[in-house]
């Protein structure tokens, strides 16, 4: 498997995605390798839990992304081709475009199958191609699903995107939802210390933002949404965490709210302070204008979080409005703070939702039924 | 909404610069002359630019053999990556 993140180096969904069905892969005693990129304080080789994690360095670098992009890869096709005599794979696995020219060379020169996962594209993430550097990145995306054999996609909603977008046959295309580890929140914390870590009394509501800082993922419209949810809620606070470049320019949106003394950006939290800061809020809001999957969804529901999302992507075949959480009108704050103050004003309701949403997740997405399915994948794609 | 005409700061891009060039621990820090020579930038706005990024804790500066020199840390890391994912 081939990815540029892989924890502890973790940016959005790949990297728990990547962990979760290489762990699973291996407890189904298939031998699994990762290769991925180095982060400091991480050994270049690690065995975790039977998956072998090798962390490339990348000897010599570039300003520009791109350059750097194709100059990584290199250093990752070198790894694999070091690696393959030993191993001798079977599959190559590669996720989203950014290590697409590393899984294309090694298919090419070992003549194994190349397997791809697309998590998202370039013209959902950027809401268009407005510049030479986008453009380059749809077209490595189409190169990539033209490369591979077998293209897995988290939802319909991403399926019909390759297909509308790069013309991909829809057999080409398997959907495999994403998967969560329930068992992360099956925990006692203690919400009142939890709470008042991230500056919220026992009386206020908790109204968490997890995801990057940028625009695919929609935090204006969330902080638009505050005032009117404030105006039926005063006891409601807001915890946004997660980096990103639009970070600063989210702050400025929040202090002209008038409400900035409500709104807390945490930054950047480890994987176990958000367990506990999930589990300890009173609702999970999810404003994305862009959303092939939405891991977050799972993540609320699982830590019995009523989960207000945007009817968008693959948010709209997760939850089930009115059933395991409440779906709502994209790019409307209104639309929003109505979702929000729907849950925050009936507790019976919310406690309804947290039970069925619960319930769907434990029983549909686990990593064990992911690793089933990409191993049926694997399969077809080495039957030549 | 307003973020689509919003563009990237200054120190941000140049954070990414930094990064991509490899300056990403203590052992691969680079000096402010390095610096300069690999982003074509004026030699003051490389020093502000820096200035703000270890205000924020993106950038650290280290002291070897009496240079200084800078390196990303690990949150801005996080910083960059989370614009390229």
């Amino acid at each position: 498997m081939v990815t540029w993140e892989f924890p502890p180096r973790i940016v959005g969904g790949i990297a728990r995605h990547c962990s979760g069905l290489s762990q699973a892969l291996a407890k189904e005693n298939h031998e699994v390798h990762i290769v991925t990129l180095d982060f400091p304080g991480t050994p270049l080789f690690e065995d975790l839990e039977g998956v072998k994690v090798h962390r490339v360095r990348t000897e010599i670098g570039h300003p520009n992304f791109l350059t750097w992009t194709f100059l990584f890869n290199h250093f990752m096709e070198k790894q694999v081709a070091t690696l393959d005599r030993d191993v001798g794979f079977d599959v190559i696995h590669i996720h989203d475009w950014l290590t697409a020219p590393a899984g294309i060379t090694s298919k090419h020169y070992l003549n194994k199958p190349l397997v791809l996962t697309v998590h998202s594209t370039e013209i959902g993430r950027a809401q268009g191609l407005h510049n030479p550097d986008s453009s380059l990145i749809d077209g490595i995306e189409w190169w990539m699903a033209y490369e591979s054999k077998k293209v897995i996609v988290t939802s319909n909603s991403m399926k019909w995107e390759l297909h509308n977008h790069f013309r991909l046959p829809m057999e080409k295309i398997k959907v495999i939802p994403n998967a969560i580890d329930v068992t992360k929140y099956w925990k006692e914390v203690n919400r009142e210390s939890v709470r008042l870590r991230f500056g919220i009394s026992p009386h206020e509501k908790l109204v968490l933002f997890i995801g990057r800082l940028v625009p695919q993922k929609g935090v204006e419209y969330l902080i638009s949404a505050i005032p009117l949810i404030v105006q039926h809620h005063k006891e409601a606070k807001f915890v946004i965490t997660g980096e990103g470049w639009s970070k600063s320019y989210l702050e400025n949106l929040a202090a002209l709210t008038g409400y900035g003394d409500r709104i807390r950006f945490a930054g950047f939290i480890s994987d176990f302070d958000l367990v506990d800061l999930t589990l300890s809020a009173d609702v999970l809001a999810i404003p994305s204008i862009y959303e092939p999957f939405g891991i977050v969804a799972l993540e609320g529901m699982a830590a019995n979080v009523p989960v207000v999302a945007v009817n968008a992507g693959g948010l709209a075949e997760i939850v089930e409005h009115d059933r395991t959480g409440v779906l709502v009108y994209p790019k409307s704050p209104e639309s929003l703070a109505w979702g929000v103050n729907k849950v925050l004003s009936d507790h019976g309701y919310s406690q309804w939702l947290i039970q069925n949403a619960k319930r769907k997740v434990q029983e549909v997405y686990s990593w064990q039924a992911v690793a089933k399915e990409t191993v049926k994948v694997y399969e077809e794609a080495s039957n030549r | 909404m307003g973020l689509r005409g919003f563009s990237m700061p200054d120190e941000i891009y140049f954070l990414c610069m930094l990064h991509n060039i490899g300056a990403t621990s203590s052992d691969n820090s680079l000096t402010l002359e390095e610096i300069i020579r690999w982003t074509t930038l004026e030699p003051d706005k490389v020093r502000e630019n820096l200035q703000k990024l270890m205000e924020t804790d993106y950038v650290q500066r280290v002291n070897r053999s009496g240079v200084e020199r800078y390196h990303v840390t690990v949150n801005g890391i996080r910083k960059v990556l989370s614009m390229y994912s």
